[in-house]
């Protein structure tokens, strides 16, 4: 089914959580409790790459205006640019991103029934002068929107050079634009209130062990991610290898994100490990050895995964992302008061 | 303070009716299974506030349980592949009966007892067959199995009561997945899988079969309920690649097309292919639908469809109607009273919480 999706619904439900969000923001001063993990880990790594998210999109938003050709490099640089800054932050699935569906927009992804390529072609036939607008794109399918979408316009032959010409153009310079907006918004949100709702644990989160469990939630949802989706999705099965199913490999990102997901997870768990030197030495370990394999795959496309012999490599990867996980669950959750989930884990 | 007209109503009660009730009980509103952490397991009952109104230990880990109309008697089922129910009188926890499936079948973890209480079915495997039956007890004989029946598809899950103008039916939420206890949970027959929810009069008469469009073989259809008009409202759980996306939870009004929610909303992603339980709001306009995976209850119109909230709620799995909205439990322990667009911790046990909150009606 593809029928107009109603975003205007969803914006006027959402927009009292925000005009709540921002009361709570104003009625507490942050009571200044030190939560030392927590400072350390939205100061040196959430805001900075929110901040270099935003800002690298405002880069792309601005050179798609001037540069149309999609083969130009400073238009690709920009795009790789803004797409690794997403990666980076592709865990933290909560808050800002979350509000009127930011993150789905900027990365719809996986697509397995194809949404994405249908919705931009419909909009190449339909030529509408509205979907150029910042607001006629923000109420346009997701599927056509955000940075897997572009990656069609750029990378994909049958959009770089789809007629009409003077039309694809202005629609990759609105949907990168769209990109800037929504990650400036969400940049917004966590400068202005979010971080410091994490800080103070007096409203949304009700003391500091949520806020702690939250950004927990958030490395197994980057490890899930990585494991199930950015590798399992392609892995496939042996006797069915899906390697057109990998992440960005038109652009030739799909190992490149794999990295770029462990290299952001890691210092993640290192500071959630609280000091703890010893489970600190494990962990690094533990990320250590997918890091490296990950980086000498010399295989960007994952195509090695209907390779016999390049497979075993990934299947390898994917178990030392699997053990990473283990590792995490066992060690590093009891400390945070997180068990394994007792209906999560079972289903029936 | 006793009231003279409540004291001499308590004593006509139980005067005229020394028969044991749930009133004894203070009346639950929900039944419930939890693991204690000493790693023990109970059922429990809980008030429309999420208070504890009585516990008695479960011998094994439970699913759901069945909660007799007027007697304080509550059938726990083992978690599937379950070899027994225990039958309780939940005032003292004493064990009043075993159920066994017969030789070849075993239990799924859901039934329910007729309103007048006479019978109770319950869903099962004929695992030689691979094939779904519902048991049926006689109640009255010590809850004697007096037969069964095809429950009209394979691996009957859920099951509830409906009215329906040629009486009452058994609504069957068959989940399509074939599974054998040799080989544990393993699912033997996922390229097959036609999962389907069947109508059944009492005496097993196949009366309608709902089945989703083959692309959505996959989609186990595993939890039911039902608004105050009759409207199923159906919980799926998908078996196929992760990251697809796609409708968990639907309607269905017998006689009409099923009307699959929020398909298209990328927001079903975050339930990561897993419905738990569902509810409808007492005023039928919502249905709210649980995923422990992602830690979320998402909140649909029933007119629209559309996602209208999303309560995070980590390891949240039971969910029932309550009077101002849903109530929730998680496997941390919480109940919580999700109201409009609030959710609100109502108590917080010392206990994880099992799949389901069961109301008693």
């Amino acid at each position: 089914m593809t029928g107009p999706p109603s975003y205007v619904f969803w914006k006027a439900s959402d927009l009292k959580h925000i005009i709540f969000a921002l009361a709570i923001g104003a009625a507490f001063t942050p009571s200044l409790v030190r939560a030392d993990i927590v400072d350390e880990i939205l100061d040196d790594q959430v805001l900075p790459a929110m901040q270099a998210l935003a800002e690298s999109s405002e880069d792309l938003a601005q050179i798609a205006q001037t540069i149309c050709r999609p083969g130009a490099s400073p238009l690709r640089d920009a795009y790789h640019q803004a797409f690794d800054a997403w990666v980076r932050v592709s865990h933290l699935r909560f808050g800002p991103t979350e509000t009127n569906n930011r993150a789905f927009a900027l990365a719809f992804w996986p697509d397995s029934r194809g949404k994405t390529p249908k919705t931009l072609a419909k909009h190449l036939r339909s030529a509408d002068p509205a979907l150029l607008t910042p607001e006629g794109i923000a109420q346009s399918s997701i599927a056509g929107r955000g940075f897997y979408a572009l990656e069609f316009m750029y990378f994909d032959q049958n959009f770089t050079s789809a007629k009409p010409h003077e039309y694809r153009c202005a629609l990759t310079a609105a949907m990168a634009q769209d990109i800037a907006v929504n990650t400036a918004a969400i940049h917004r949100d966590w400068q202005d209130s979010y971080a410091d709702q994490m800080r103070s644990a007096s409203g949304r989160y009700q003391d500091e062990t949520e806020v702690k469990q939250e950004l927990y939630k958030s490395l197994n949802t980057g490890l899930q991610l990585l494991a199930d989706m950015r590798l399992g999705r392609p892995l496939g099965s042996f006797d069915k290898p899906r390697p057109k199913r990998a992440e960005a490999w038109r652009s030739g990102r799909s190992q490149h994100h794999i990295v770029l997901a462990l290299q952001s997870l890691q210092p993640l768990a290192i500071a959630l490990a609280d000091g703890d030197q010893d489970l600190i030495a494990r962990l690094e370990t533990a990320f250590q050895k997918p890091i490296l394999r990950a980086l000498r795959l010399d295989d960007p496309r994952l195509a090695g995964v209907a390779d016999p012999a390049n497979r075993f490599r990934l299947e390898a990867l994917q178990q030392e992302v699997n053990d990473l996980r283990a590792l995490i669950e066992s060690d590093l959750g009891p400390s945070l008061g997180v068990l394994a989930g007792f209906n999560s884990l079972d289903g029936d | 303070m006793t009231s003279r007209r409540g004291f001499l109503a308590g004593l006509l009660a139980s005067s005229l009716a020394p028969t044991p009730s749930w009133a004894d009980l203070g009346r639950p509103a929900f039944l419930t299974a939890a693991k204690d952490p000493d790693g023990s397991y109970l059922l429990a009952g809980l008030s429309e506030a999420g208070a504890i109104q009585f516990t008695c230990p479960l011998p094994g880990r439970g699913h759901a349980a069945a909660a007799h109309p007027t007697r304080p008697e509550a059938v726990a089922f083992a978690r599937r592949p379950g070899r027994f129910a225990d039958v309780i009188d939940c005032r003292n926890g004493t064990p009043l009966a075993r159920l066994e499936p017969p030789q070849g079948h075993h239990f799924y973890g859901h039934g329910l007892f007729t309103p007048d209480g006479s019978r109770l079915f319950t869903t099962e495997n004929d695992y030689e067959n691979g094939r779904g039956r519902i048991g049926i007890w006689e109640v009255a004989r010590g809850y004697r199995r007096i037969g069964s029946f095809d429950s009209g598809g394979v691996g009957p899950h859920d099951m509830l009561l409906r009215q329906s103008q040629s009486g009452p039916q058994l609504a069957i939420a068959n989940g399509g997945i074939e599974t054998h206890p040799d080989s544990g949970r393993a699912k033997l027959n996922l390229p097959q899988m036609r999962p389907n929810l069947s109508l059944l009069s009492l005496d097993g008469q196949v009366q309608e079969v709902m089945e989703l469009a083959p692309e959505l073989h996959l989609n186990s259809i595993r939890h039911l309920a039902i608004s105050s008009q009759g409207i199923l409202g159906f919980a799926m759980q998908w078996q196929g690649d992760p990251g697809a996306d796609l409708p968990l939870l639907g309607l269905y009004e017998p006689g009409t097309p099923p009307d699959l929610l929020a398909e298209g909303d990328p927001r079903l992603r975050n339930m990561r292919g897993y419905g738990g339980s569902v509810a409808f709001s007492p005023d039928d306009l919502t249905i709210g639908v649980t995923s422990p995976r992602g830690g979320v209850v998402q909140v649909m119109e029933t007119r629209s469809g559309h996602i209208i909230k999303e309560h995070a709620l980590r390891d949240v799995c039971g969910l029932a109607t309550a009077r101002s909205g849903f109530i929730a439990s998680t496997g941390l322990g919480a109940i919580a009273a999700l109201t409009g667009h609030t959710a609100k911790q109502l108590r917080h046990h010392d206990l994880a919480w099992d799949n389901h909150l069961v109301p008693l009606t």
